[in-house]
């Protein structure tokens, strides 16, 4: 029993980490696409300088997590599966294109006109990858699934499209991709100087306003619609006071960039995308998907105890090898802990 | 061509690009700290060169084996969700441990790629150990997951569920130590061929000779020690296989009628509907040995097995032949190396470099054959008499886009990377002069 619990841990850990350090990620290339041309070089340079060390090892949280999935919470991984199968396969068509133009971008032995191309594709998977992501996660909530074993009687466009592909979706997943610039910018502001530090700063600002209002958009959609999920959300008073928190947060977090204190800043950041997280799982736990029949429960499909037990003693003994090591990498390549002497 | 075919086609497609793209991946490291060794002890500057050559050969091979392995990992799902949903928790053990070994490999290979200049130069080299050790233990521990599909082990079935789930027992199946130690040799021998080769064929072209000839020892040291030890791994998952998978063993021997003293057939034209194989070589009572160790024994022909049971023993064949007959090519070519050391004069004849630069590519072609092998003589079953491969599929339609989508973007990868090693070798070239 208690090895469920922390099989729970390492899912959340993993989605948790996945969404800052992929989001990270992401948005550096989100920010790259919304840079003006001069910007652009500038801010190509610092991802590569910041995340280059890590960026590998940020994607992999996704791995981990869909393979906890699969492994602990079958008849979950299998509605996700078979009902998303299009937006994960753009997903998967994302991550790969940007993966791939990252890397040639920074090893091709010439760097010529192809580097006009790396950085393009770079920059738009970059983009969409993580509105698919928002996309998928979304639609898990939405109440829009249909469930069903007679896919003769309903349309391919009925299971396998719509249920995804909606308003409400459509701004969950830009929701995902402004968290992600939001992540990447504040990131990127101290690691930066003078001028450039404005220009970040500003980008910091407009993207935080953005994501505050996609979320207001996201509530009042769903408000007005009457969707499930929305409206437990609004009743749930520990989501609200989640989300309120991590508006609150906002103020110090902007102090913090000011006086540039960058370690404290990452901190604050990531606190925001924890209670942004729990408010959303919370309100709905354990039952995570909500189809348009019924309300899936996470805990009831689990595993047997004998592959939980197994499960739980790989995760900790890979959590032992594997959370020191990427600590260190971190450490060493100042990304905790950064040099005072880079700032002032 | 139904939406099964389609779903086939597209695992075939995906993991035929990936099991190269994580062979080297994970040998490669192997051949970049040895040079790097060589740097450390000697300083000699074109070893320095060829580490941080092959360093960037690692990271490109290793975010497209990343990338394309990160596409597995979802596909494993998309195409097959009922395989899924029964088999993921009994095979999870495999898959965790390989993710944890994966991530470990990640953070090495940031360790080194960076650390150039930053970490001490001991730690800095050992991290690049850890990223070759840690590539082959991910390698090994998806072989055991793939080697339970053909040797169940570890669950009951009552009523359609697997229960009595026992994940240890699975993982240890009776065919993962075989398949491990086979893949294991495989990758080190196709890609110390593959890179050997690519230098074999720069001497030649008399492109900085000293450096290439560096290079050649180092990978082709790997590769033909793998291909001297790969014919007794073989004859281990032959002899696993008559045991375990009869029907595989017909079906690679393209073998109909149960004997004793049962001929091994090299070569062969296989005519599935008349049941014969022709314009084939006979070795009598070869088979009964190689595969009981007497060349009396028993062979089961695929007659003995139910007519939709039986896997396409054309394809099982042909790639069998292939791979075996690439196997003893490289086998001859390993000791056709090590005979050289003692025989100097042979590197001044570019007969013996043309040699091991037409071997080049071979390696991987056995890899492929041999990964078809184990597949499709697998077949009906994704799940060896237990689940049908049928049974496995998704249930949305349409898959035909999904396998087209993939061929295309899987074929701009590869020429793209294949694009991307020239531009390298270019470049390591005029930089030497």
């Amino acid at each position: 029993m208690i090895m469920l619990y922390v099989v729970l841990f390492f899912t959340f850990f993993s989605l948790f980490l996945y969404v800052l350090l992929g989001g990270a990620d992401f948005g550096a290339g989100i920010v790259e696409l919304f840079s003006s041309r001069g910007n652009r070089k500038l801010t190509r340079d610092t991802i590569y300088r910041v995340m280059g060390p890590i960026w590998e090892a940020n994607h992999i949280w996704l791995i981990i997590l869909i393979v906890i999935l699969w492994i602990a919470f079958p008849s979950y991984f299998n509605i996700i599966i078979i009902y998303l199968h299009v937006p994960l396969t753009l997903v998967l068509l994302g991550i790969t294109i940007r993966g791939v133009a990252f890397i040639f971008r920074h090893y091709d032995a010439v760097v010529d006109r192809s580097q006009v191309w790396y950085n393009r594709l770079f920059r738009i998977g970059s983009f969409i990858t993580p509105v698919f992501l928002g996309m998928s996660f979304g639609t898990l909530v939405s109440g829009k699934i249909i469930l069903t074993t007679d896919y003769s009687q309903i349309g391919f466009a009925d299971i396998f499209l719509f249920p995804w592909l909606n308003v409400f979706t459509l701004l969950t997943g830009l929701f995902y991709a402004a968290l992600c610039a939001f992540l990447a910018s504040t990131l990127l502001i101290g690691e930066t100087t003078g001028e450039v530090r404005k220009i970040y700063s500003r980008k910091s600002a407009i993207f935080t306003i953005t994501l505050v209002l996609i979320g207001g958009a996201v509530l009042a959609y769903g408000y007005f619609t009457n969707m499930v999920f929305v409206k437990d959300f609004l009743q749930n008073t520990l989501s609200l006071a989640a989300i309120a928190l991590s508006a609150i947060l906002l103020l110090p977090l902007w102090q913090s960039i000011k006086k540039q204190y960058s370690m404290r800043t990452r901190i604050l950041a990531g606190i925001q995308v924890l209670l942004v997280i729990f408010a959303a799982v919370n309100t709905h736990f354990p039952n995570l998907i909500i189809t348009s029949t019924s309300e899936l429960d996470l805990l009831a499909g689990a595993a047997p105890d004998s592959v939980i037990r197994v499960l739980g003693i790989s995760l900790i003994i890979g959590g032992a090898v594997i959370l020191p090591g990427l600590f260190h990498l971190m450490k060493s390549f100042n990304m905790i802990y950064p040099k005072k002497d880079l700032h002032q | 061509m139904e939406n099964l075919d389609y779903a086939r086609l597209q695992m075939a497609f995906t993991l035929g690009f990936h099991i190269i793209f994580a062979c080297i991946g994970m040998v490669m490291p192997f051949f970049m700290v040895v040079s790097h060794k060589k740097w450390l002890n000697t300083r000699k500057p074109l070893y320095l060169k060829l580490t941080k050559a092959w360093q960037k050969g690692v990271a490109i091979f290793f975010v497209t084996g990343a990338v394309s392995g990160t596409a597995l990992s979802f596909e494993l799902g998309m195409l097959w969700p009922e395989f899924m949903k029964h088999a993921g928790p009994v095979i999870g053990m495999p898959f965790s441990l390989e993710g944890a070994a994966f991530f470990v490999e990640a953070i090495a290979l940031g360790f080194y790629l960076y650390g150039w200049n930053k970490l001490p130069e001991t730690f800095h080299w050992i991290t690049g150990i850890i990223i070759g050790i840690s590539g082959v233990a991910s390698g090994i521990l998806v072989v055991s997951a793939n080697a339970w599909m053909n040797a169940p082990a570890g669950f009951e079935v009552i009523n359609g569920e697997f229960v009595n789930i026992d994940p240890v027992a699975a993982f240890f199946n009776e065919a993962w130590f075989t398949q491990a130690l086979h893949m294991t040799l495989a990758a080190f021998a196709a890609t110390g061929f593959a890179v050997a080769g690519v230098h074999a064929f720069q001497i030649l072209r008399n492109k900085s000779v000293e450096l290439h000839k560096a290079a050649f020892k180092i990978a082709i040291f790997f590769g033909g020690v793998a291909a001297l030890l790969q014919p007794l791994s073989g004859d281990l998952s032959a002899k696993d296989i008559a045991q375990r998978q009869p029907v595989k063993l017909a079906a690679m021997e393209a073998h109909y009628e149960t004997k004793r003293n049962a001929p091994l057939y090299i070569g062969g034209l296989v005519n599935e509907q008349a049941r014969e194989v022709t314009h084939k070589i006979e070795i009598p009572g070869a088979l009964s040995f190689l595969a009981f160790g007497d060349f009396d024994a028993e062979v089961k022909g695929l007659e003995a097995f139910p007519e939709d049971e039986l896997p396409r023993v054309a394809i099982v064949h042909y790639a069998f032949q292939v791979m075996v007959g690439i196997g003893t090519l490289l086998m001859i070519a390993a000791i056709i190396y090590f005979i050289s050391l003692k025989k100097k004069s042979w590197w001044n004849s570019r007969k013996f470099w043309w040699f091991f630069a037409l071997l080049s590519p071979l390696g991987f072609i056995a890899v492929e054959a041999g990964w078809v092998v184990t597949e499709v003589g697998r077949q009906p079953w994704i799940v060896y008499n237990v689940m049908r491969t049928s049974e496995a599929v998704t249930p949305m339609p349409g898959l035909e886009y999904s396998f087209y989508m993939y061929v295309l973007v899987y074929l701009a990868l590869a020429v793209t990377v294949a694009w991307l090693m020239n531009r390298q070798i270019k470049v390591l070239n005029n930089s030497i002069g």
